[in-house]
C-alpha cells in the first residue's frame, strides 16, 4: 500500500538528502574552503568591475549608481537557487552520454526531483550573502520605504524571478537528450545570466522582445525590481513576472521530462 | 623539423576531433554573435549616458573593439588546460601521459593546438570581421596588425604558462573547480578583459602594470587600436611580453618539475 | 494464485535515425523523418510465479536489457501486454517502482558520497518503509553478510565487489516483490561471486522474492536458477528447466592446454589422439571440447600428459554463446 506522496513528503526527503550532502561535503575540507574562496573571488571581481565602471560613468540610461546596485543585488539573490539547487544539470550530459542516467529511473519518486536533489551546491550561499548585503545597502542608500508589504513583495518577486533562470538552465541542460555537445548551450545560458543585472531599456526593440519573451533574462532582475524601485511607473510585465516565472519553470520541467522519457525510450 | 612534424600531428588530430561536433560549433558561433550584440547595446547605452564621446581616452568604438575582441581572444585562448590536467591527475591518467616520449608541458600544449586553429576560424575571425564592418573601419589595418599577431602569440604562451601553473596546483588539492575559477576571475579582471585597463583608477592600474596578466589581453588589443604605434611603445610592450613569456615559462616548468618530484617521492 | 509477471506477445521496436554526412546533414537530421525500424524484442511471452529465480540469458544485444526496461516501466512496449504485480509498468512507473528492486550492472544507484547506512536511511524514507520492517531487514542482512564494516564507508571508496553487494542489499531493502539483477557478478573475483550468489539465494529463500537475473556467467545460472529463458536477436529461444537444458550442454567442458612447440602442429597431433572431441587452437592455447558423458576430463588430461610437455592448463565451462550456438544447431525446445 503506497501512501500519497505530497509536497510534505518531497520536502522531508529533500531536507534529509541535503543534510547528508552537506555533511559529506564538509568532510572534504580543503576542497570546500578553496571552492568557497573561489566563489568569493568571483563575486568580488564582479563588484570591482561594477565599481570601476561607475567611477567612469555616473549613470547608465537614466539609472543611477544605487539603482544599478539594487538590480545587481537583486540578480545575485535571484540567481542563487539555480546555483545551489540545480547544479546537477551540469552533469546531465555526462550521465546521458555514459548511459548512467538510467539509474535515476527506478525510484518510486519524481524523476526530475530525484535527479536534482542529488547535488546541493553549498558555495552558492556565499553569493546569497553578497546579494542580500548589496540589496539591503542600496535599499538604505535609495531611502526606499521599509514596510511589511514591500518586504513581502520583494520576497515573492525574488522567488519567482529565480524560477526564470532555473527554467533557462533546465531547458539548456535538457538539450543533451537530443544533441551531443550540449555544453555550449549551457555555457551560453550561463553567460547570459551576467547580463540580467542591466536594465532592459538599453536594448533595441528587437532585443527587448527577445530578452523578454524568448530568453527571458529581463525577468531575472529588471521587471521584478521595478515594483520596488520605481513604484510610480510599473509596467504590466512587472506585475505578471511571477506568472512568467512559474510558466517558464513549468514549461522547462515538461521539456526536461519529455527529453528524459524520450532518451530512455531510445535505449542505449 | 622532424620534431615540429611530430607536434603538428597533434594539431591535425585536434582539428579533426573538434570538427566532429558540428552542431556544438554552430551553437558556439551563434552564441558568440548574440553575446556580441549584448555587449554592443550595453556600452552604447553607457556612452550615451556619459555625455562625452571620449572617456579616459577611449571612444565608444574603441571600447567596443577592445571588449569584443578581448572576449574573442578569451574564447580562442581558452584551452581548458586546468580541467584537463586536474582530471588526468585525479583519474591517474597522468601516469600514462608522463610515459609519453615528450615533455608533458609540450604534449598538453600541442594536443590543444587543433582546437586553437578551429576556434580561430569559428570565433575569432568572424568576430573580427563583424567588428570591422560594424565600427566602419575603426580598426586601423596597417603594420599594427603585424605587431598584433606577434603580441597574440606571446599572449597565448603566457596564458598557457599561467594555466599550466594553475593545473600543477591540482597535484596538491582535489579542488579543481575552486582553483580554476580563482585563476579565471583573476586573469579576466586584471588583464583588462572585462573592463579596459584605461578605465581602472590610477593606483590599481599601476599595480596591474607590474603583473603578467595585462600582457595577455591589454597588450595585443592596444596594438590593434593604435594605427601607428611609436617605437617606444612597441619596444616596451613587446619587451614586457617577452619578459613575462620567458619568466612564466621558466616558473611553470620549474614548478611542475619540483611538484612532480615531490609527488613521486611521496608516492601520491 | 496469479503469476507475478505476465508478458503477452510483447514487441518493442526502435526507430533509428538515418544519419547524414556533413553540416547540412546534421541540421537535416534534427528535423528528419528518415528512420529505420529495429525490432529489439520480437513477440515474447512468459509468466513468472512469485518466488522464482529466472535466469534470463542471451548474447549482447539480444534484447535482454530492453525486456527488463519494459518490465521496470522505463520503456513502453510497441505492442503486447505486460503486467508486473498487477500494474502496467509504463503507465505507472512510480507505483511499479515501489514493488520492484533493480541492480543494473556496474552502475551504482546509491549516493556516491554517502556512507552506506545513510543511503539506506534515505531509501527508507523514499520507499516509506516502516521502522519495524527496516529493523527486521537490517537484522536479516547482518545475519547473512558481514555488513558492519560496509555501513560506514562512503560508496565511492568501496571496491567493485563491496559496491555490488551494497547495491543488492539496497535493492532488497524495501522488500520488493521482484528484484531485477542485471549482470550482478560481472568483473568480480571468484570468492566475491560466490558470496553474492549465496546472498541472492538466501534473500530469495527468506523473503520469497522473485528474482530475474540476466547474466553471461553460467556459474550464476548453475548456482541460482532452476528455470532459464534464452533470448537471441529479440526472439525467445528457450524457456524451461535448467535440468532439461543441461542434458544438452551440461556435460561439456573445455579443456585448455599450453604445450611446448608450435600450437598448430600440436593441435593437429592432439586432434588425432582425442578422436571424437573437437580441437581448436588460438595463439598459444589449445582447446578441447570434452563431452564428459563419453570420457572423464581427468582421463583425457592424463593420457595427453604422457605424450606432451604440458606447461599450463585451464578448465572452462561452456559459455552462453556456445549454448546458444548448440541450440541453433541442434534445437532443444
Amino acid at each position: 500500500m503506497t501512501k500519497r506522496k505530497g509536497l510534505g513528503f518531497y520536502l522531508r526527503i529533500y531536507g534529509k538528502i541535503l543534510t547528508q550532502d552537506i555533511k559529506s561535503k564538509m568532510s572534504y575540507r580543503a576542497d570546500f574552503i578553496i571552492s568557497t574562496i573561489g566563489m568569493i573571488f568571483t563575486n568580488l571581481a564582479g563588484f570591482i568591475s561594477f565599481w570601476i565602471l561607475f567611477r567612469n560613468f555616473p549613470s547608465i540610461n537614466g539609472w543611477g549608481y544605487y539603482e544599478m546596485l539594487f538590480l545587481y543585488g537583486f540578480s545575485l539573490i535571484a540567481l542563487t537557487p539555480v546555483q545551489c539547487l540545480f547544479d546537477n544539470n551540469w552533469s546531465l550530459r555526462m550521465y546521458v552520454y555514459s548511459g548512467d542516467f538510467i539509474k535515476y529511473c527506478f525510484r518510486p519518486i519524481n524523476l526530475f526531483f530525484y535527479y536534482q536533489s542529488e547535488i546541493f551546491d553549498i558555495k552558492g550561499l556565499g553569493q546569497l550573502a553578497f546579494g542580500i548585503g548589496t540589496l539591503v545597502y542600496s535599499w538604505a542608500k535609495l531611502e526606499l520605504d521599509v514596510t511589511f508589504l514591500a518586504i513581502v513583495k520583494t520576497i515573492v518577486f525574488l522567488f519567482t524571478a529565480s524560477l526564470v533562470m532555473i527554467a533557462l538552465q533546465n531547458a539548456a541542460a535538457a538539450t543533451c537528450f537530443w544533441i551531443q555537445n550540449s555544453f555550449f548551450v549551457l555555457d551560453l545560458v550561463l553567460k547570459f545570466k551576467d547580463y540580467a543585472k542591466y536594465p532592459i531599456t538599453i536594448f533595441s526593440p528587437v532585443f527587448k522582445f527577445i530578452f523578454t519573451f524568448i530568453i527571458p533574462i529581463a525577468f531575472i532582475a529588471y521587471y521584478p525590481s521595478l515594483v520596488i524601485l520605481r513604484p510610480d511607473e510599473i509596467p504590466i510585465l512587472s506585475w505578471i513576472s511571477p506568472l512568467i516565472g512559474m510558466l517558464f519553470f513549468f514549461l522547462s520541467y515538461k521539456f526536461w521530462m519529455f527529453g528524459a522519457t524520450r532518451y530512455s525510450g531510445t535505449g542505449s | 623539423m622532424l620534431k615540429l612534424k611530430k607536434y603538428l600531428a597533434f594539431t591535425r588530430a585536434g582539428i579533426i576531433e573538434s570538427l566532429q561536433f558540428r552542431l556544438g560549433t554552430a551553437v558556439m558561433v551563434a552564441g558568440n554573435i548574440l553575446y556580441l550584440i549584448v555587449v554592443y547595446f550595453l556600452w552604447k547605452a553607457i556612452y550615451a549616458s556619459a555625455g562625452t564621446d571620449v572617456v579616459n581616452g577611449m571612444t565608444f568604438s574603441d571600447t567596443l573593439i577592445y571588449l569584443v575582441l578581448a572576449t574573442a581572444l578569451f574564447n580562442f585562448m581558452e584551452m581548458y588546460t586546468v580541467w584537463e590536467m586536474g582530471r588526468s591527475i585525479q583519474s591517474g591518467k597522468i601516469v600514462l601521459d608522463l610515459l609519453k616520449p615528450m615533455e608533458y608541458r609540450s604534449y598538453l600544449f600541442w594536443s590543444f593546438t587543433g582546437t586553437f586553429v578551429t576556434n580561430f576560424f569559428y570565433t575569432f575571425l568572424p568576430t573580427f570581421i563583424i567588428v570591422c564592418v560594424v565600427t566602419k573601419g575603426a580598426i586601423p589595418l596597417g603594420t599594427n596588425l603585424l605587431f598584433f599577431v606577434v603580441s597574440v602569440i606571446m599572449a597565448v604562451a603566457i596564458n598557457y604558462s599561467i594555466d599550466f601553473i594553475t593545473g600543477t596546483i591540482c597535484l596538491y588539492t582535489e579542488s579543481i573547480w575552486g582553483i580554476n575559477i580563482m585563476k579565471q576571475v583573476i586573469v579576466l579582471l586584471l588583464s583588462g578583459a572585462t573592463i579596459p585597463l584605461p578605465f581602472f583608477p590610477e593606483p590599481l592600474r599601476t599595480i596591474v602594470g607590474y603583473l603578467p596578466f595585462q600582457s595577455i589581453y591589454n597588450a595585443p588589443l592596444t596594438f590593434l587600436l593604435t594605427a601607428k604605434p611609436d617605437v617606444y611603445t612597441i619596444l616596451t610592450t613587446l619587451g614586457t611580453q617577452l619578459f613575462w613569456c620567458v619568466a612564466m615559462m621558466l616558473v611553470s616548468t620549474l614548478f611542475w618539475k619540483v611538484s612532480l618530484r615531490q609527488i613521486t617521492v611521496n608516492g601520491g | 494464485m496469479s503469476p507475478i509477471i505476465e508478458i503477452k506477445n510483447v514487441t518493442k521496436e526502435f526507430k533509428v535515425l538515418n544519419r547524414h554526412e556533413g553540416l547540412k546533414g546534421s541540421i537535416r537530421d534534427l528535423f528528419s523523418r528518415d528512420y529505420n525500424i529495429v525490432t529489439a524484442v520480437d513477440n515474447i511471452s512468459m509468466t513468472v510465479e512469485q518466488g522464482e529465480i529466472v535466469g534470463y540469458l542471451g548474447p549482447n544485444g539480444a534484447g535482454k536489457s530492453t525486456t527488463i526496461k519494459m518490465m521496470t516501466g522505463v520503456l513502453q512496449p510497441t505492442s503486447g501486454e505486460i503486467l508486473v504485480s498487477g500494474n502496467i509498468p509504463y503507465k505507472n512507473r512510480a507505483k511499479n517502482a515501489q514493488e520492484i528492486g533493480v541492480v543494473f550492472g556496474q552502475r551504482s544507484q546509491l549516493w556516491w558520497a554517502l556512507p552506506l547506512i545513510e543511503s539506506f536511511r534515505l531509501l527508507k524514507d523514499i520507499y516509506q518503509i516502516s521502522d519495524k520492517d527496516y529493523d527486521d531487514m537490517m537484522a536479516l542482512y547482518s545475519s547473512l553478510v558481514d555488513i558492519e564494516p560496509l555501513l560506514h564507508k562512503p560508496v565511492r571508496q568501496m571496491s567493485l565487489g563491496q559496491r555490488t553487494l551494497s547495491d543488492i542489499l539496497a535493492a532488497f531493502l524495501h522488500n520488493p516483490k521482484i528484484v531485477f539483477l542485471d549482470e550482478p557478478t560481472i568483473g568480480l573475483d571468484v570468492s566475491m561471486k560466490a558470496k553474492i550468489r549465496t546472498l541472492i539465494h538466501a534473500l530469495n529463500k527468506e523473503k520469497n522474492t522473485t528474482v530475474i537475473l540476466t547474466t553471461h556467467d553460467m556459474g550464476d545460472v548453475d548456482a541460482l536458477c532452476r528455470r532459464i529463458v534464452i533470448i537471441d536477436k529479440g526472439k525467445m529461444l528457450y524457456d524451461n528447466d535448467i535440468e532439461h537444458l543441461k542434458g544438452f550442454f551440461g556435460s561439456y567442458r573445455t579443456l585448455k592446454l599450453r604445450i611446448d612447440g608450435t600450437p598448430e602442429e600440436n593441435a593437429e597431433v592432439i586432434r588425432k589422439e582425442v578422436g571424437e572431441f573437437s580441437v581448436s587452437c588460438d595463439n598459444e592455447w589449445i582447446s578441447i571440447l570434452v563431452d564428459e558423458d563419453k570420457a572423464k576430463i581427468m582421463d583425457v588430461l592424463a593420457s595427453l600428459q604422457t605424450k606432451h610437455e604440458i606447461r599450463d592448463i585451464k578448465l572452462e565451462e561452456i559459455s552462453t554463446e556456445e549454448v546458444i550456438k548448440k541450440i541453433y544447431e541442434e534445437g532443444v525446445c
